[in-house]
C-alpha cells in the first residue's frame, strides 16, 4: 500500500516525491463510480485525486453509516507523509480525524 | 481535496442547490440608504436571482420583490413605487409586499386571474444604514443585530465587486497563517520593492493557531511570535460569523467583513467599520460613510499595497470558483476543512427543516461577538496601519479618522500621565 500511495504521490507534479515511481493509473473500473469524476488523465493533481477517492473514509468510524449517503464530508489533509482525513458523519455527527499510517512514529518527550 | 461534486455543492448558490437553500434562511446587506436618496428603486443581484428594491415615498418603507413582472417578465425596477407596493411600468400590475397580485387594470375585474400569479417577494429592513433584506421561506428569523452595525462610533464602508464565488473568501477567513505571509512577508517585499514601510505587526510568526465552533461561527485564536496565550488573539480570538461574515477588529476599530453571494461567481465586499476609541470623541452618525476601493490598476494588475488589496489578489486570483479537485491542503488548513464541514452540517439541518446555524428568533437590542482588543501586541501602530494601509485608506474621511485615533490616544495618554 505504501508503494500504491507514495508512488501516486510523486506522479502528482507538484506534490512532494515520496518514493518509488508510480504503477500504473488506477483503472476507472476500481474506482468508486459517479459522482466521483476525477481530473483528466495525466493531470499533475490527477494521482492525488485517484489516491483521494479511493482512500478516504467510507463510512463513520463510530456508527458505520455511509458518509457520503447521509451528507456527510472528509476532506483531506497532509501532515508530513500522513494523510489526514478531517471527517464528519452526517448521520450521528460523529466528527473527527481519521488518519492514515504508512509507519506509526512516536515522539519521545524530554526526559 | 474535493471531488468535482463536492466542490460544486459548495460553491453554487442558486434556487434549489444544496448551498442556495442553506443561504436563503440568512438576512443580507445588499444596498445603502443613500442609494435611496434620488431615485426609488434599484435592481440588486443576490443568490444568483435579480431583484427590485425600493423604497415607498412617504413612509421609507422597503420592499423587494423578484425583478422580473409574472407578466411579461419586464423590470419592475422601471415601476412605479406605491405606499403599498409597487407597480408595473408596462401594463401596471401592482404587487403588494408579500408579492400578491393586488391589481391587473387591463384584465376583467371580475377574473379570479390576479389571484392565481404571485410575485417572489422578501422582507427587507434598515440596519446600520444599510439595506438588508431576506428572500428565504417563512418565518423569516429575526435580523441579527451585530454589535458593530448597532454600537456607537464613527461608521465608515468600503464595498467592491468581485469576480469570484463568495467561499474563497470565506475559507480566508479561517486560514490564520495568511496573515503572516501575505500580509507580513510579501508585504514586506512589496514595501522593499516600492520604497515604503510595511507594518511590522503583521509579520510575527504564528506559534500556534485554534478554531472553535461557536454559536455564531468558528472562533479563530492565534499565538504569535513574542505572546502567549494570555494575550487577546489567544484569550479572545475573533470569529467568522457564519456564513458569511468575520468579525475582527482592534485598537478601537470594530469591523465586520461582509461578502454578500451575489452568484457563484461574483462576490460584493463590504468592510464595514466603526471606530470608538476609548477617550475618543465623536459626532453622533446616522448612516456610515460609504466608498468604492480599489483593486485593479490601470493596466489591469492587482494593486497590492495594501491589505485588503493583497487579499483581494489571492481570492480572485484563485478564478471565479476555486477548482478544489486539484488542492493539496496542510495542516494549517484544518479550519477550512472545518468551515467546509460546517456548511454541510447546516445543509443538512436545512434539508431535515431545522434552522441552521445563527439563525434567530428573539427579539434582541445588540449581539455582542468576541473579538480581541489589543490586536498583534501593537496598539496604536495597528490602528494607523488599518486605516492607512488597508481599504480605509480610500475612504473621504480617512484624515478625520486619523485624526480620531490619534486624538484619542493623546487623552489616554495624558490620563495615564496624570494617574
Amino acid at each position: 500500500m505504501r508503494d500504491d500511495i507514495d508512488g501516486n504521490r510523486s506522479r502528482a507534479g507538484g506534490a512532494a516525491p515520496l518514493g518509488d515511481p508510480s504503477p500504473a493509473r488506477i483503472p476507472l473500473s476500481d474506482l468508486p463510480p459517479d459522482p466521483h469524476r476525477l481530473p483528466p488523465p495525466g493531470a499533475w493533481f490527477a494521482g492525488d485525486a485517484e489516491r483521494h477517492l479511493l482512500d478516504k473514509p467510507k463510512f463513520c468510524p463510530m456508527c458505520a453509516a455511509s458518509i457520503e449517503v447521509h451528507g456527510g464530508i472528509s476532506t483531506e489533509y497532509w501532515v508530513s507523509d500522513q494523510r489526514v482525513f478531517m471527517t464528519w458523519c452526517g448521520e450521528c455527527g460523529w466528527f473527527g480525524d481519521v488518519v492514515r499510517y504508512d509507519m506509526v512514529t512516536i515522539t519521545e518527550e524530554e526526559h | 481535496m474535493l471531488t468535482v461534486e463536492q466542490n460544486e455543492e459548495l460553491t453554487r448558490v442558486g434556487p434549489g442547490t444544496p448551498m442556495g437553500e442553506l443561504l436563503r434562511r440568512y438576512w443580507y446587506p445588499i444596498a445603502f440608504e443613500q442609494d435611496f436618496d434620488t431615485v426609488p428603486t434599484k435592481t440588486v443581484r443576490l443568490l444568483s436571482e435579480n431583484w427590485t428594491l425600493y423604497k415607498t415615498p412617504k413612509g421609507g418603507k422597503y420592499g423587494i420583490v423578484a425583478e422580473a413582472c409574472p407578466h411579461r417578465s419586464a423590470s419592475l425596477t422601471y415601476g412605479v413605487v406605491h405606499e403599498d407596493g409597487i407597480r408595473c411600468g408596462y401594463h401596471g400590475w401592482k404587487w403588494d409586499f408579500e408579492g400578491n397580485c393586488v391589481e391587473q387594470p387591463a384584465e376583467a375585474d371580475n377574473q379570479n386571474f390576479r389571484d392565481r400569479v404571485k410575485q417572489k417577494a422578501g422582507k427587507a429592513e434598515v440596519m446600520g444604514g444599510m439595506i438588508w433584506v431576506y428572500v428565504g421561506p417563512d418565518p423569516a428569523p429575526e435580523l441579527p443585530r451585530f454589535d458593530v452595525f448597532v454600537m456607537d462610533g464613527v461608521k465608515d464602508c468600503g464595498y467592491a465587486t468581485l469576480p469570484c464565488n463568495w467561499l474563497q473568501i470565506m475559507e480566508n477567513s479561517v486560514d490564520p497563517h495568511h496573515v503572516e505571509w501575505l500580509h507580513g512577508y510579501y508585504f514586506n517585499f512589496m514595501g522593499e520593492t516600492q520604497g515604503f514601510d510595511a507594518p511590522k505587526a503583521f509579520q510575527k510568526k504564528h506559534l500556534k493557531t485554534g478554531f472553535e465552533e461557536m454559536e455564531w461561527g468558528i472562533l479563530k485564536r492565534r499565538v504569535l511570535e513574542g505572546g502567549s496565550e494570555e494575550n487577546d488573539d489567544w484569550k479572545v480570538g475573533h470569529p467568522l460569523v457564519f456564513p458569511y461574515f468575520m468579525r475582527v477588529g482592534g485598537a478601537g476599530i470594530d469591523q465586520m467583513q461582509i461578502r454578500v453571494p451575489v452568484d457563484d461567481r461574483t462576490t460584493w465586499k463590504l468592510f464595514y467599520s466603526n471606530h470608538a476609541p476609548d477617550a475618543g470623541a465623536w459626532e453622533a452618525q446616522d448612516r456610515p460613510v460609504v466608498y468604492e476601493y480599489f483593486w485593479r490598476d490601470d493596466e489591469g494588475r492587482f494593486i497590492t499595497d495594501y491589505i485588503e488589496g493583497q487579499d483581494i489578489m489571492a481570492w480572485v486570483s484563485q478564478g471565479p470558483v476555486t477548482d478544489r479537485t486539484q488542492e493539496h491542503l496542510g495542516r494549517s488548513d484544518a479550519g477550512v476543512a472545518m468551515l467546509r464541514k460546517m456548511f454541510k452540517e447546516n445543509m443538512k439541518r436545512v434539508a431535515n427543516g431545522e434552522d441552521p446555524l445563527g439563525t434567530i428568533r428573539e427579539k434582541h437590542d445588540m449581539i455582542p461577538l468576541p473579538c480581541e482588543r489589543d490586536k498583534f501586541g501593537a496598539e496604536r501602530e495597528f490602528a494607523e496601519a488599518f486605516i492607512t494601509m488597508g481599504s480605509m485608506r480610500y475612504s473621504p474621511q480617512r484624515q478625520q479618522l486619523l485624526d480620531l485615533h490619534a486624538d484619542a490616544w493623546a487623552r489616554r495618554e495624558k490620563a495615564a500621565a496624570g494617574a
